[in-house]
């Protein structure tokens, strides 16, 4: 087994296990920076020699960088594609760039916070993530990592336009703000659509936990910025963060009323969730992200003293196929993962209920 | 679906809720839910115009992504510098080097208005954040090209020159900071 990623596998990744603000529904807060270097042609149209030349150039300045202590590596031509899946569900990485036939290459800090794809869609997307709603802290950590490397390489910036990057969606600030929200109460009172509605209104785009055109399976929601000219990072950030706060207000509502007009349908709703993972032999994924919603909700309303949120985000992330083949040791197919994915799920319930 | 309160607008806002186990849905336009929220308890309890009408108040810029141009009557261009052609861009919707931005300039500014709240870099430059740089021009050029396509749609012609003169003039400062 690459190594690289058996210690990812076994560290903390702090956004799942770490504490932070309102993160009974903000899961985390991420954002996303796009930068080119200068006189060399995107990725979209590069040769993979240019391509060797960028990850190179970029490598040795992020090795430069604060950063440079804490950093795992992965070259996308090396590894697996069972570890690029692993990187994949662990949100490193984009589906484009692990399908991408490209020379790239991750580099990432052990607890995953800060990471920096090399030749995805642009020569470099850099990205920090936090557990809870945090954008403010989020965007001090990249703007500085950015500003270092910004001294180390030289990046395509136009006055007018500002940075240019390969999609023009993200052309100016090349900024990716977004917050992974869980709102089972909004979806259960179907109040969703209506919130989703509003949302792309204001020009916010709302996704699935694995972007673009994935399914909001487990009642997770992604909501990013969609503009990235005309206003800077701090606007950008800060509206989206208003749009969040509203929508945490409106699950907050939900859950309330749904406790205090539906508690039978609710608690029913929770204790069943909790019955099928506790003790289910067969478990396919939407199942299991199915009922895993429930029993967050039922730990956040104080229904299950011995579960901690940690335990249920964690299962969020390895119950998902290429997880699963890691920790069985062997790639099973998909009959036999579901068998798999049900004896580990009670069994971290187990032992979390034995604590 | 025409809004079920005024039957003139699109009804762009659907609300669905279980009131005594029966599911009841409206299809309204954002006026009428702006009208209807402070007194109908389905939307007190809820309240999405509320938020539209807030935040898009407070964003000052109203947000409307439009359709793709149709590219039926464009010129074909090709980048001197990487070789990318409209055929490309066409395709996959990205350019393929930093040149490619002036080489397509033409398809892209009205692209680019439609993506995006306004059409000029106000954030960090590289190192550099925002108040250093020449950010509170970019935003006076932002407001004066909002004043200029007003005065366009109004046909003040005159008045409309002066203001796009002054937004040469700011865009040359920027220039030659
Ligand atoms: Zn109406
Ligand atoms: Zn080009």
């Amino acid at each position: 087994m690459n190594t690289e990623i058996s210690q990812l596998l076994n560290n903390k990744v702090s956004w799942l296990a770490d504490c932070g603000p309102n993160d009974d529904i903000a899961i985390s807060s991420r954002i996303r920076l796009a930068r080119n270097l200068r006189g060399l042609p995107f990725p979209t149209n590069a040769s993979p020699e240019q391509m060797k030349h960028v990850i190179a150039t970029v490598e040795t300045a992020v090795q430069k960088t604060s950063l440079k202590d804490e950093l795992l590596r992965f070259d996308m031509e090396a590894i697996r594609a069972i570890d690029k899946q692993v990187l994949f569900e662990r949100r490193l990485v984009s589906r484009e760039f692990i399908e991408g036939k490209i020379p790239g290459a991750l580099l990432v800090t052990g607890d995953e916070s800060l990471g920096v794809m090399i030749n995805e869609e642009d020569h470099i997307r850099m990205q920090a993530m936090r557990p809870g709603f945090q954008l403010g802290p989020v965007w001090d950590e990249l703007n500085k990592l950015d500003d270092e490397l910004s001294a180390l390489v030289p990046y395509v910036f136009d006055k007018e336009l500002g940075f240019l990057t390969s999609c023009p969606t993200n052309v100016g600030t090349g900024i990716r703000a977004s917050v992974m929200l869980h709102l089972p109460g909004l979806v259960l009172s179907e109040q969703i659509n209506a919130v989703i509605q509003g949302v792309s209104k204001l020009g916010f785009a709302v996704r699935g936990i694995f972007g673009e055109g994935s399914k909001n399976l487990g009642n997770l929601f992604q909501v990013s910025n969609q503009s990235t000219l005309g206003e800077s990072e701090q606007q950008i950030v800060q509206q989206l963060g208003s749009v969040i706060t509203q929508i945490i207000s409106h699950e907050k509502n939900a859950r309330r009323k749904l406790l205090e007009s539906n508690q039978n349908f609710l608690l029913n709703h929770v204790g069943r969730a909790y019955g099928t993972l506790r003790h289910a032999y067969i478990l396919n994924s939407e199942e299991a992200l199915e009922s895993l919603s429930a029993l967050r909700l039922g730990v956040d309303l104080g229904m299950f003293s011995s579960i901690d949120l940690h335990t249920v985000n964690e299962l969020f992330i390895i119950i998902h196929p290429a997880h699963l083949q890691k920790y069985a040791g062997k790639e099973i197919d998909s009959e036999e993962r579901d068998v798999f994915r049900a004896s580990l799920v009670r069994e971290r319930l187990k032992n979390a209920d034995k604590r | 679906m025409i809004c079920e309160i005024c039957n003139k607008n699109p009804a762009t806002i659907h609300i669905q809720e279980i009131v005594n186990g029966q599911k009841k849905v409206l299809h309204i336009c954002a006026g009428c839910a702006a009208k209807k929220s402070t007194e109908d308890p389905l939307l007190q309890g809820f309240n999405v115009a509320e938020m539209l009408y807030n935040l898009s108040g407070q964003f000052g810029l109203p947000f409307n992504p439009e359709p793709p141009h149709s590219h039926e009557h464009e010129v074909e261009l090709e980048c001197p510098t990487c070789g990318w052609k409209s055929e490309d861009l066409r395709k996959n919707g990205k350019l393929g080097c930093e040149d490619c931005y002036s080489t397509f300039k033409s398809v892209l500014d009205s692209a680019l208005k439609n993506m995006h709240r306004g059409s000029l870099h106000v954030g960090k430059s590289p190192g550099e954040t925002p108040d250093k740089s020449c950010g509170h021009i970019m935003l006076e050029i932002m407001n004066l090209q909002k004043e200029l396509d007003e005065l366009v749609q109004r046909e003040e012609y005159e008045k409309a020159a002066v203001i796009r003169d002054q937004i040469n003039k700011l865009k040359q400062d920027v220039n030659n900071q």
